[in-house]
């Protein structure tokens, strides 16, 4: 039975009062990411009401403690401020579950706990298990969900399981972690979170593309240069993220998961629809329409890798990636790679996609250009020698969200010079208001059922084989492609310019 | 020669054939601000002392809708025609660090003349934006075809009017014309979040299957905002089924104190209930009650509140929660509706239920 006092209320999928069971409760992300994004969907009248949020997690700690915890961290981070009066009304519904990872007793008590709630509810026994412990867990956590029963939807009602990334640390793990998930739960209810895919901007990239007359003629090897995406972190291992880090690399934490989501946004051929599905299917076709490199030597001609020795980074002195907290002395984990990607497909024959990601670079900026051909020299060929350049659009992810296009004009005056000048979008000028963070509009996403906005189980396979191919050439080879350096404050080691120089181009400056 | 004077709320003022290069004169003294506008947002008033006012609202609005925005004050019963013009800007500190501005354009007009608002004030509309044209106070002769055919988006109060029917008269012809026009109600706007609440208890399974057993429903709102409660009527009757036509007409119950009743029939032929209390110290829109045999809703916003308070009670099954109130004033309730966008389609299924009800308890 539909509800008819919706018509027209709202112009995205109905999100259903649910149960949201989050593992991993007294973590970082709990009392930063999801717990806030929850409390701003409350504040936005976006929550339906009769949401739980149940914490399930090891330590020792009652309703009371745990609500207290996260009203604190609220305090500090929520987007749209604390409000007590709203608090007061959306904390009863949070409540604490402590047991093992791998207790039966724990999950068997989780159960009942659900159901009592279901009962209080109405029946309705909608259930949204988010997955937010440390990796080792997965399995175990599904394992039991299982063996409890409760990964099976009642009539009528729904069970959906949110995994955090890492999806596995190659294709066998992958394979074997999507394995496990989808033993435990459909992979219509499986959504595995890619936070750059809420952001604003990312998800402008289709809008910009499919809604516009202008781009998408252009939008091939025939108009197209080359493309680059950048993701610039000005930070390095802080606060013990090393010790993850050292295990995982610039290429597994970042490249594998949110840049090849962002290329294939960019590269896809339209979709059939707007349906999950219809959006994925376009997705998995560029990533799947990868170049790939069968021998150790084409890996080392078209990716470089390196590490960030001492330097300076915002007038602040660094150590180098080495001598880092909790990094291996020795470590041959890259904090910085850069990659020459073509796709053979038809519309991108010949166009290379620059990707560059790294640590400890000058600042922080994602962002990804579109470099359009120059016009044919016939009438400026002789005044172009000013570096004018041909058009860029620049899509523009974090921070400062918005888009650019720089274009080539006259300069004023009795003689005919050419500089280019920019035409600038920014959300934050045009729009005042904040864009919701990109959790909330997951969180929502994933309570309506809509799973556009998350990766399938192919889309994070064929990236897997990707990247293994890579990875294989780097540490299991006979001859190990060697670790490039970089100084902690500047763009990158002077390898990955020389990559795009044999190509004639170079990175855009940022 | 004329004099030019500054004006402290609607800044310089300035020739009006003069007004594009005052304003490019604006820009150049302070290269470090951004000039940014997506829309034309035009606000008309026949009331003095309005542009005043109206600038204050237009620089609240600006914080989180970038426009060009064109104060118009219409004299219509002066003897002479004249026109005065005034332009300033609007900044706001976008993130802490940049200034972002937009232009403001205020213009006095007096006397009649046709076409001077079409052929002078429009003539200073950014190119290519929307034209969001905010009427307030009762539609007067001005708005006419040649008027609302360069509108995209035309936003009036009808709590503000004296004679609703006949304005509304005016609104059907223009919705009839040829051009697609959106017309957008701030009485209506009112009853969003009050909307968004029935809908999200009503989307509680239990609550959906005692639709059919509601008898009462009881509207509370502000005497100066009968138009809201009655749309919010509209809206629900309209979208439960309830019965319309002779057959309500006769079931009218006679008006009388603060509240007016109506009689309805749900979608199986049981009789419903309806009551409009009108109430001086409420919100707009105070609350809204839903009675049933197994039965209770209660939306209520205690005043100047920013929540609802929503209650379910279905038989064992209670539920307790809050949800955001909305803004109460027209400058905020604009800006709400300009986020939001959207084609009011669901507004303009409704107005034939709205104004038969209006026309019962004129």
């Amino acid at each position: 039975m539909s509800n008819p006092f919706r018509e027209d209320l709202v112009s995205r999928t109905r999100p259903e009062a649910c149960t949201v069971v989050i593992f991993g409760a007294t973590g970082d992300l709990t009392h930063r990411k999801l717990v806030p994004a929850l409390y701003n969907l409350a504040i936005d009248g976006e929550l339906p009401p009769g949401v739980k949020i149940i914490g399930f997690a090891r330590r020792e700690k009652s309703d009371e403690v745990f609500r207290q915890g996260l009203e604190e961290l609220n305090r500090q981070v929520s987007r749209n401020g604390h409000d007590d009066e709203v608090w007061a009304s959306f904390a009863p519904n949070i409540h604490y579950h402590q047991s093992e990872f791998t207790d039966d007793e724990g999950y068997r008590r989780l159960a009942e706990t659900l159901d009592a709630i279901d009962r209080d509810r109405g029946g309705k026994g909608n259930r949204l298990f988010y997955i937010a412990s440390a990796p080792e867990f997965f399995d175990d956590i599904l394992h039991h969900l299982k063996k409890a029963g409760l990964n099976q939807a009642k009539d009528g009602c729904w069970a959906r399981v949110i995994v955090e990334k890492p999806f596995g640390t190659d294709l066998a793990t992958a394979q074997r972690l999507n394995r496990v998930v989808n033993e435990t739960f459909q992979e219509s209810d499986t959504y595995r979170i890619d936070h750059y895919l809420g952001k604003e901007t990312a998800q402008n990239i289709m809008v910009l593309r499919f809604a516009n007359a202008i781009f998408e003629p252009l939008w091939n090897s025939r108009y197209i240069e080359q493309i680059q995406i950048t993701c610039a972190e000005n930070l390095g291992m802080e606060g013990g993220r090393g010790g993850y880090y050292d295990k995982s690399g610039a290429l597994r934490d970042m490249v594998q998961n949110h840049l090849l989501q962002l290329l294939s946004l960019v590269a896809m051929e339209p979709p059939t629809d707007l349906s999950a599905d219809g959006v994925r299917d376009e997705k998995v076709k560029v990533i799947r329409s990868l170049r790939k490199w069968d021998t150790p030597e084409k890996v080392a001609a078209n990716v470089v890798r390196a590490q960030y020795t001492k330097g300076s980074v915002s007038g602040k002195v660094v150590p180098g990636y080495r001598e880092e907290d909790r990094v291996d002395p020795e470590s041959m984990t890259e904090s910085y790679v850069a990659l020459r990607l073509m796709i053979d497909t038809w519309r991108w024959s010949g166009v290379p996609f620059y990707i560059r990601v790294g640590k400890q670079l000058p600042k922080k900026a994602t962002e990804i250009s579109v470099h359009f051909k120059s016009p044919p020299g016939v009438l400026f060929q002789s005044l172009t020698d000013s570096g004018a350049g041909g058009n860029i659009l620049v899509i523009r992810i974090q921070p400062d969200e918005g888009i650019s296009l720089r274009m080539i004009s006259k300069i004023p005056g009795t003689s005919l010079r050419l500089e280019p000048v920019k035409m600038d979008f920014q959300y934050s000028t045009s729009f005042g208001k904040a864009s919701p963070e990109a959790y909330e509009r997951l969180l929502l996403d994933a309570i309506s059922g809509d799973a556009t906005l998350f990766a399938r189980r192919d889309e994070v396979e064929e990236a897997w084989k990707f990247i293994d191919g890579i990875e294989q050439a780097w540490h299991q080879s006979g001859v190990p492609i060697p670790m490039a350096e970089y100084v902690a404050g500047t763009w990158g080691p002077k390898e990955a310019d020389d990559l795009l120089h044999a190509d004639g181009n170079h990175w855009r400056r940022i | 020669m004329e004099t030019m004077t500054m004006d402290s709320q609607l800044g310089q003022e300035v020739p009006v054939r003069g007004i594009d290069q005052a304003l490019r004169q604006l820009w150049l003294q302070d290269e470090s601000r951004t000039n940014a506008r997506l829309i034309n947002l035009a606000v008309y008033s026949e009331s003095a002392g309005s542009l005043a006012k109206n600038s204050e609202i237009v620089r609240e609005l600006t914080r989180e809708h970038a426009c060009r925005a064109v104060l118009i004050e219409m004299d219509r019963a002066a003897a002479d025609a004249s026109i005065r013009a005034w332009i300033t800007a609007h900044c706001h500190l976008s993130g802490g660090k940049k200034s972002v501005c937009c232009e403001q354009i205020a213009f006095a007009l007096t006397g009649v003349s046709r076409g001077r608002l079409r052929n002078t004030v429009f003539a200073h509309l950014s190119s290519d934006l929307p034209l969001i044209f905010w009427w307030q106070g009762d539609l007067s002769p001005i708005f006419e075809e040649r008027l609302y055919a360069v509108i995209d988006r035309f936003v009036f109060d009808s709590s503000e009017w004296a004679n609703p029917q006949k304005s509304f008269d005016a609104i059907d012809a223009a919705l009839a014309s040829p051009r697609p026009l959106v017309v957008q109600d701030l009485a209506w706007t009112r009853t969003y979040h009050m909307r968004l609440a029935i809908a999200s208890l009503f989307d509680d399974p239990l609550a959906q299957q005692s639709l059919q057993q509601i008898e009462k429903i009881e509207i509370t709102h502000h005497p100066r905002h009968r138009n809201t409660g009655l749309l919010l009527l509209a809206w629900f009757a309209q979208q439960a089924g309830w019965s319309t036509g002779a057959e309500l007409a006769m079931k009218i119950e006679a008006q009388h104190g603060a509240k007016e009743g109506f009689a309805f029939d749900d979608a199986m032929g049981h009789p419903v209930q309806a009551t409009l209390v009108a109430d001086e110290a409420s919100s707009s829109l105070a609350s809204v009650r839903l009675l049933g045999k197994n039965l209770e809703i209660v939306i209520e916003r205690a005043s100047h509140s920013p929540h609802l308070h929503l209650r379910l009670r279905v038989g064992d099954h209670i539920t307790d929660t809050l949800a955001p109130a909305g803004a109460d004033d027209s400058g905020a309730l604009i800006g709400e509706q300009l986020a939001r966008g959207g084609k009011n389609s669901l507004y303009r299924k409704v107005l034939p239920k709205f104004r038969e009800l209006l026309a019962a308890h004129p």
